[in-house]
């Protein structure tokens, strides 16, 4: 397994927010995560991550078969764990090139691989956007400073091209997006899909889920995994709400 | 140093042993004894006058800097190879412990109505050059470390660029400080005219040798005629145990251009006076800066614009990164005339926070006695934000190399405003070196 979380429990200040979360993440699966509003999306997602102001309360997170959460996040990259922000943050005066080639250089350094010089990080970083049709006037600015709302996507997703992570986490990646900019964020999301690679997809809405196909279907309430199945629960969710869920789950 | 500390500045103008430069010029000698007077007038002023309000002279007079008395000439020009910067084409002047260095110096070529030289030289060979200009700009009621320089006047560089006169290439000083076997007080003054129409780029560096305990207080007058255009970079990067002080006294005639960078990283205690005064409409002023005060290092700056003119524009915008008991002051100051309409200031001043012990009094001020004008002022304190640092961290890349980033980040505008490559790279490493070894707490 490469994934797998057992009897999660986390607190934010005072409120408990994820009730005793299961998941089970194989190499090269993707799931999708689908909840509604405040059923605690963000807060797993963070969690995983390694974001302070969670307290983890009971559970255990192993990455292939490492404790996670006694990780610092910078650890949890190194091991090959990636988050896509719902809301990339804006890095004024940081060069998004300096900032990717110091992210790869400190996941490579982690592995024991040499840095790579600037001319080969160079290389690499053409082919890989070349791979996700962008143009590289993206990579002279600041990280995400004055970027679109797609943009920022956007470079998330070439991040994560670059970075070639084993486990991708994509946090509301269709949050504020039209569909133009979704088909072109699902398409590099695609184009990175790999037999080695998992991705958690964690989405509100079924839309994106019609650009990248899961392979298994959560749907995440009030802290819970209250129900599973494969990529048709997210059509059938799509169609009926979340409301006839959450009755069949009280009723049950 | 011996018995009590000393309570005065007296030791700063103790005899040469080469004697005075402009020996036997009465105007000089006149200044000299006004400025000399001044400087008894105000002895040591404390913490209740205005400008030395956030920052006691205390530990700077406790040192008994004496005045220096001889030329260092035993240094050759593989011994200062390491100071220069590599790629920086420049018209080289070296100075060394407050004395121009012709050894070390590289003038090169300088195209016609250019003059760049000493000013113990030009003293010596052509006073008339210099009668009308010293003390020109500074004036003749001077603040205190002016009028001890004045009183006490002896080397520096002079540029004088005739009417409509280019300069291509940057005009270098690099200022070096070379320890001596007890702790010595260098004034270096400096004299940059431009005629009407000039053109001219400058860049200030003090640099030491080793790590010694010394002073430089060091005063430029700076003068633009009409339409002339200065880039002028300041880098000050002076020994850990230094003190440093530096008065630009820079004035401005009508349609002329000075875009100014003042970057401060290095010495103990460090206090910085720029004033500046609009002569003719449609001047600009652009004048950035950024300083770190790292663990119990002080930098005190004082800025003074003075728009006594109509349709001019100022633009002063200071960085500052503060970390172990570093402290700092920005005490900023426009004053607009009554018929000073149309003008255009803003002032700024923001500061990142790495440490709780750090400390910074920070006071841009306006002065607006004119109704039809556009100014502003701002200041910010902030730390770190968490949520930049995780997204950071999240990419692989460590915490403390997150923050180093993140300061880069902050500092960048202002390097990013130096006038060339080389020296841009030159100055953002010294400021990533310095981080790296920050204390954090």
């Amino acid at each position: 397994m490469m994934l797998s979380v057992k009897g999660l429990r986390a607190n934010v200040g005072e409120n408990e927010i994820l009730k005793g979360l299961d998941l089970e993440v194989g190499p090269g699966e993707i799931h999708a995560i689908m909840g509604p509003n405040g059923s605690g999306k963000s807060t797993f997602s963070h969690v995983l991550s390694g974001r302070e102001g969670y307290e983890v309360t009971a559970g255990s997170v192993t990455f292939e078969g490492q404790d996670l959460l006694a990780l610092e996040p910078e650890e949890r990259a190194h091991l090959g764990l990636f988050l896509a922000f719902q809301y990339p943050v804006e890095l004024p005066g940081v060069n998004n090139t300096y900032f990717l080639k110091a992210a790869l250089n400190s996941i490579r350094k982690s592995r024991g691989e040499s840095e790579l010089d600037a001319v080969s990080f160079l290389r690499l970083i053409k082919e890989k956007l070349k791979i996700l049709h962008l143009n590289d006037s993206l990579l002279k600015r600041a990280v995400n400073a004055g970027f679109s709302g797609g943009e920022k996507k956007r470079n998330e997703i070439f991040q994560m091209a670059l970075l070639e992570p084993k486990l991708a986490i994509l946090d509301e990646t269709d949050s504020g997006l039209d569909i133009d900019a979704l088909r072109v964020v699902a398409d590099g999301v695609n184009a990175l899909r790999s037999p080695e690679r998992s991705m958690i997809v964690v989405t509100h809405y079924q839309r994106l889920l019609d650009y990248i196909e899961p392979d298994r279907v959560h749907v995440l309430a009030k802290g819970r995994i209250i129900r599973s199945g494969g990529k048709e629960l997210a059509l059938e969710l799509e169609e009926k709400g979340y409301g006839w869920i959450l009755e069949q789950e009280q009723a049950a | 140093m011996n018995g009590a500390a000393p309570t005065s500045f007296d030791t700063w103008l103790s005899a040469r042993a080469d004697g005075e430069a402009g020996a036997g010029l009465d105007w000089l000698e006149a200044q000299r004894r006004s400025a000399l007077h001044q400087v008894r007038e105000q002895g040591v002023p404390g913490t209740k006058q205005e400008a030395w309000r956030y920052t006691s002279l205390k530990r700077l007079i406790e040192q008994g800097f004496a005045r220096v008395e001889d030329e260092v000439t035993a240094l050759q020009l593989h011994d200062i190879e390491e100071l220069l910067i590599p790629g920086l084409d420049s018209h080289r002047v070296v100075m060394v412990n407050g004395r121009y260095t012709p050894s070390l110096s590289a003038l090169g070529d300088l195209p016609p109505g250019v003059r760049v030289t000493g000013l113990r030289a030009l003293l010596a060979s052509d006073p008339d050059a210099l009668r009308e200009r010293l003390n020109g700009v500074a004036g003749e009621s001077q603040p205190l470390f002016a009028a001890l320089n004045t009183a006490g006047l002896d080397d520096g560089l002079v540029v004088l660029l005739d009417r409509g006169a280019v300069l291509e290439r940057p005009i270098e000083l690099i200022h070096l400080s070379v320890g001596m076997d007890e702790p010595r007080v260098a004034q270096p003054r400096h004299l940059v005219a431009l005629a009407d129409g000039a053109q001219a780029s400058l860049i200030e560096r003090y640099v030491s040798l080793g790590e010694s305990l010394y002073c430089t207080n060091s005063v430029l007058e700076l003068s633009l005629g009409r339409d002339a255009v200065l880039k002028h970079d300041r880098i000050q990067i002076e020994s850990p145990n230094a003190f440093h002080i530096t008065g630009l006294y820079l004035s401005q005639d009508a349609g002329s251009r000075y875009v100014g960078v003042n970057v401060g990283l290095g010495a103990a205690w460090a206090r910085t006076d720029l004033v500046t005064r609009f002569r003719g409409e449609h001047a600009e002023c652009d004048l950035q800066g950024l300083y770190l005060a790292g663990d119990r290092q002080l930098m005190d700056y004082h800025i003074d614009v003075d728009h006594a003119v109509p349709s001019c524009s100022s633009r002063e915008t200071f960085k500052g990164i503060l970390y172990g008991k570093g402290r700092a002051v920005f005490d900023g100051r426009v004053v607009v005339a009554k018929d000073a309409q149309k003008t255009d200031a803003a002032m700024s001043n923001k500061n990142l926070m790495l440490s709780q012990n750090a400390e910074i009094d920070t006071k841009p001020q306006l002065e607006i006695n004119a109704d039809d004008v556009k100014c502003s002022h701002g200041t910010t304190v902030g730390q770190i934000e968490p949520e930049k640092l995780f997204y950071l961290r999240s990419r692989g890349i460590s915490a403390p190399l997150a923050r180093r980033m993140l300061c880069m980040g902050f500092a960048e505008e202002i390097i990013d405003a130096l006038q060339s490559d080389a020296l841009r790279e030159v100055v953002s490493e010294e400021v990533g070196r310095r981080l790296e070894t920050a204390p954090l707490t």
